[in-house]
């Protein structure tokens, strides 16, 4: 009797463990700081995590894929650039300028898509190599890393980051979007599962028939592409381009991916994981925001828990 | 030749993609070579005895990490996702460096002190590694990227993200010492690259260290524990981070923020093209001392001849792409 309610509870602890874990972290900035648990500050947690839901959802595709990609920071920093410099130097018009920013993104992704597919360089070394091209080639460009600010952007574009559609910010009706993207085409379509396929195993989506060259090379391309958009939104903001503002992403998206992994049933990456992983992310950052650290101790502290957390999803899958 | 007859043209084109296969490995050390032969006529100075002492003393803190990267790589495997890597190592090294050197000049505490507290924190990251990687099971990848931005972190909470100046007289013999021209940190480094050598190429530990990483089930059935030897060589790996603490400390003057990511660069580019250099193309010690020395030159090189240093980084990533890529393409080929 006493046996089996303790294996129902240590079950539901492999099952929940994570859940439980970001339930409690929930609990612990609500009682400790007196501002957590307000509806604007919750909005606040959900605004600040809309970049990092765009990078981590194009991450959720290359890690669905079985490759990884370093270089999302890179796109997302030539996005950002593209605009800024197309609108500042060339009097782009706005809704221009973000395309040309999605291309910007766009090339990255040609990159390691060229060296992973073309070369056969694996997805790790392919997209260590474009990032550290990609850093250089901003400091290169910024002669050694200052910003490029354009005060006088357009409104509109602006708004892209700071204006709201019925009430609900722009940056997170544009994440909602293209969470819902994501969602579909790999959750819903028969184009996600075989990317599923090929991360599975990519020998054996090659003998069933898929084309897993051209999946690939369109799967770095697309996510790449997605991450510029995160960029326009970050350079929207702020109203310039601040050179390698992408790295600080890249840890974090790498690591909402696994978290969210480590909620679905088979451990697979996911969408609906992913965004649990971002918002969890984004509520310990904003909730040691709370607390009143100074910059540098919330950095440690958010690099111990990330840490912790990683453990204990790699842990919750394995026992199931 | 060969006893096997074969159809004319087919051997013919076996041959000629066998050559390309050939010359496409060979392609790294190519451009190397022809890199090196344009430094030393543009800039003649460099092959000089002064200089080759400065590269070698520059190179010192990459070549100590990359004796860790290999030892890691060796044991673990090749697969760079889920085989043996620890991108933790420069961030051990940094966040080693900033407690030695807050300890020095902002606690005025004694060197030994200092230096047991800076080895301490090299310990507990090598355990980290090693618990999250072989006991957990994580991905190395994840596991060390994870880490090393908590060690980013707590290095940031040391220092208070500024530089720390050194004007320890250890550090400063490091610095500058030598003994008939050449630099003693430098022989020191020599020394404790052999004693890497003797440990993983000359005992029994580090031949069953080179099994675990050859193919860790035949490892296994053969009653090698490639799990344990795994997870040694990631705590190997990280007091090598903070033996190279100290040298980049020397090197510095002092400890400066921000100074691992080149670190992590010339350690993954100079680990890598090793394996160019090696006969079987696998990452071997040393491969990655030579590349060390050879990342360390090209950046004197190029620093000298004038071109910008911005652009030396971009160099050195389009050459690690250069090395993977011919080492995969002319895997492709010769399969």
């Amino acid at each position: 009797m006493s046996d089996s309610i303790s294996s129902v509870w240590r079950n539901a602890l492999i099952r929940y463990g994570l859940v439980l874990l970001i339930a409690g972290f929930f609990c612990f900035f609500s009682l400790y700081t007196d501002s957590f648990l307000q509806t604007g500050n919750l909005m606040n947690i959900v605004e600040g995590s809309a970049i990092l839901l765009i990078l981590a959802l194009a991450m959720t595709l290359i890690v669905t894929m079985g490759g990884i990609d370093l270089s999302v920071g890179i796109a997302l920093d030539f996005g950002a650039a593209f605009a800024i410099v197309a609108m500042k130097q060339y009097d782009v018009v706005w809704y221009l300028a973000v395309l040309i920013a999605i291309g910007g993104g766009a090339l990255i992704g040609l990159l390691n898509a060229f060296l992973v597919v073309n070369l056969s360089v694996s997805p790790f070394m392919a997209t260590l190599g474009t990032f550290f091209i990609g850093s250089s080639v901003q400091r290169i460009f910024t002669n050694g890393g200052g910003p490029i600010s354009f005060r006088r952007v357009d409104q509109s574009y602006r708004d892209l980051a700071v204006g709201d559609v019925f009430g609900i910010p722009t940056e997170v009706v544009i994440a909602t979007v293209v969470l819902i993207v994501y969602f579909v085409v790999l959750e819903r379509s028969i184009l996600g599962k075989r990317m599923h396929a090929i991360g599975l195993q990519k020998s054996a989506a090659l003998v069933a028939g898929i084309k897993v060259r051209h999946y690939l090379f369109a799967g770095f391309v697309f996510a790449s592409a997605t991450c510029a958009i995160g960029g326009v939104i970050g350079s929207a903001n702020l109203r310039m381009f601040t050179p390698l503002a992408g790295y600080s992403y890249l840890l974090d998206a790498i690591a909402a991916v696994f978290i969210g992994a480590a909620i679905h049933p088979l451990g697979r990456p996911n969408v609906p994981g992913t965004l649990m992983g971002v918002l969890f992310l984004g509520m310990v950052a904003n909730g040691l925001n709370l607390m009143g650290l100074d910059f540098n101790t919330k950095d440690a502290l958010s690099g111990v828990i990330l840490v912790v957390t990683l453990a204990l999803t790699v842990v919750q899958k394995r026992l199931r | 030749m060969n006893s096997n007859p074969m159809p004319y043209r087919k051997a013919s084109s076996v041959t000629w993609v066998s050559m390309l296969a050939r010359l496409m490995a060979l392609a790294p050390s190519i451009i190397f070579l022809a890199l090196l032969v344009y430094l030393a006529i543009a800039a003649p100075n460099l092959l000089e005895l002064s200089t080759l002492n400065l590269i070698l003393k520059q190179s010192i803190p990459t070549v100590i990490v990359c004796l860790g990267l290999a030892t890691v790589v060796m044991a673990g495997g090749d697969d760079v996702v889920s085989g043996g890597i620890d991108l933790s190592i420069p961030a051990t090294a940094v966040l080693c460096a900033a407690i030695i050197a807050d300890q020095l000049v902002n606690h005025a505490s004694a060197l030994p002190w200092a230096l047991a507290l800076g080895m301490s924190a090299a310990v507990v990251m090598g355990l980290l590694n090693a618990v999250l990687v072989v006991l957990i099971g994580m991905t190395p990848l994840l596991a060390t990227l994870a880490s090393s931005v908590a060690a980013i972190g707590i290095s940031k909470v040391v220092t208070s993200s500024r530089r720390i100046n050194v004007d320890d007289s250890f550090i400063i013999f490091l610095r500058d010492a030598q003994i008939a021209g050449v630099s003693v940190a430098v022989m020191l480094t020599a020394i404790l690259a052999l004693i890497f050598y003797v440990a993983i190429h000359r005992t029994r530990w580090g031949m069953h260290l080179q099994a675990a990483g050859g193919s860790r089930d035949a490892a296994e059935t053969s009653g090698i524990p490639s799990r344990r030897l795994l997870g040694q060589a990631f705590f190997l790996a990280a007091l090598a981070g903070g033996l190279a603490s100290v040298f980049v400390l020397a090197r510095g003057s002092g400890s400066t923020p921000g100074s691992e990511e080149n670190l992590l660069l010339e350690m993954v580019l100079a680990t890598f093209m090793g394996a160019a250099f090696s006969p079987r193309r696998v990452v071997t010690l040393w491969g990655a001392v030579l590349g060390a020395v050879l990342v360390s030159l090209l950046s004197v090189g190029f620093k000298s001849v004038g071109v910008d240093v911005f652009w030396t980084g971009c160099i050195k990533g389009a050459l690690i792409l250069l090395v993977v890529a011919s080492a995969a393409y002319s895997n492709k080929l010769a399969n």
